[in-house]
């Protein structure tokens, strides 16, 4: 028996409400593409015109530790995919199992960001308000601008990473603590579709911050 | 669970992660401009794969999948249209 309110009162079924739900995460990503989309304009703008200070910038990067954490990020995409599956036709242990799987994941992305932060706040590179940016080689300026756009990406993508997994946890207690199967499910699926999208997210700044040529 | 959407899901992952193996191989070969292209391809069709299966955009209605593409309309009006700008200055 289905709880009652998994059943909104404004959908005529179960098969209408999913429908519902999925345009309208569909609708705010959408919006979200929009915002990256603004910043990956303002980028390949300022990539156009100071092109060899940003292929210098970028060499700053790590490639290996960039890499390592791109085969986190599509395996967390895995395993939250299989937690919707699950949450449809598995066991709840199954859903917990998978969820869990996707925020261990998803931290240690954040973990391994965090190396890197670190490694460039070594360098110097990092041009926030009161420290100091100090690269020695020609055009500076320039590319300082590059570890602006580096740093702006990246830390909006993490910000929105840490929501994802927050959710995770969220949805880890309520189905912990029982929640009907059909609310749980719905839950599951607009979380998979916004962690899916930060990963899409992902695919792009890799390529885009750290393999310039 | 469903098997087959399963196994789907699997093979998804092993593309992705040879995908990923092919761009970072690729930017140590000297290919000039076609760097950039060859990279902006491979992330295309690794973000077509993650919204076609685990987004299942492949089984969702018209509707849902209009919204998706919406999104991608106005990114494209917003590259395209300051790019036609910045690059014929």
């Amino acid at each position: 028996m289905p709880d009652s309110r998994a059943l909104r009162a404004q959908f005529d079924d179960l098969g209408q409400q999913r429908e519902a739900a999925a345009l309208g995460m569909w609708v705010l990503l959408a919006t979200e593409v929009l915002f990256f989309g603004a910043l990956f304009t303002g980028y390949t703008v300022y990539r156009l015109a100071f092109h060899d200070a940003f292929v210098a910038g970028s060499g700053h990067l790590n490639v290996v530790l960039g890499t390592a954490n791109t085969a986190v990020l599509i395996t967390s995409s895995l395993t939250m995919a299989l937690a919707d599956v699950a949450s449809r036709s598995g066991s709840r242990r199954a859903v917990i199992g998978f969820l869990a799987a996707t925020a261990v994941l998803g931290s240690a992305f954040l973990a391994i960001k965090g190396l890197e932060y670190a490694q460039e706040y070594r360098e110097g590179l990092v041009p926030l308000n009161s420290l100091v940016f100090s690269y020695s080689g020609p055009d500076a300026e320039r590319v300082q601008m590059f570890f602006n756009f580096y740093f702006a990406m990246t830390g909006w993508h993490s910000l929105h990473l840490l929501i994802g997994i927050g959710l995770l946890i969220v949805f880890i207690v309520l189905a912990w603590r029982g929640r009907d199967r059909v609310r749980l499910e719905g839950n599951v699926r607009a979380g998979a579709l916004y962690w899916h999208f930060v990963d899409i997210v992902w695919l792009f700044l890799f390529p885009v911050l750290y393999l310039v040529r | 669970m469903e098997k087959q959407t399963v196994r789907s899901f699997v093979f998804v992952y092993l593309a992705l992660i040879g995908l990923l193996a092919l761009t970072v191989g690729s930017s140590f070969l000297e290919l000039g401009r076609l760097n950039v292209f060859v990279n902006l391809a491979i992330a295309a069709i690794k973000a077509g794969l993650v919204a076609a299966f685990f987004m299942e955009l492949r089984a969702a209605q018209a509707v849902v999948r209009l919204a998706a593409l919406a999104g991608l309309f106005w990114l494209a009006l917003l590259l395209g249209l300051s790019l036609a700008d910045f690059l014929t200055r």
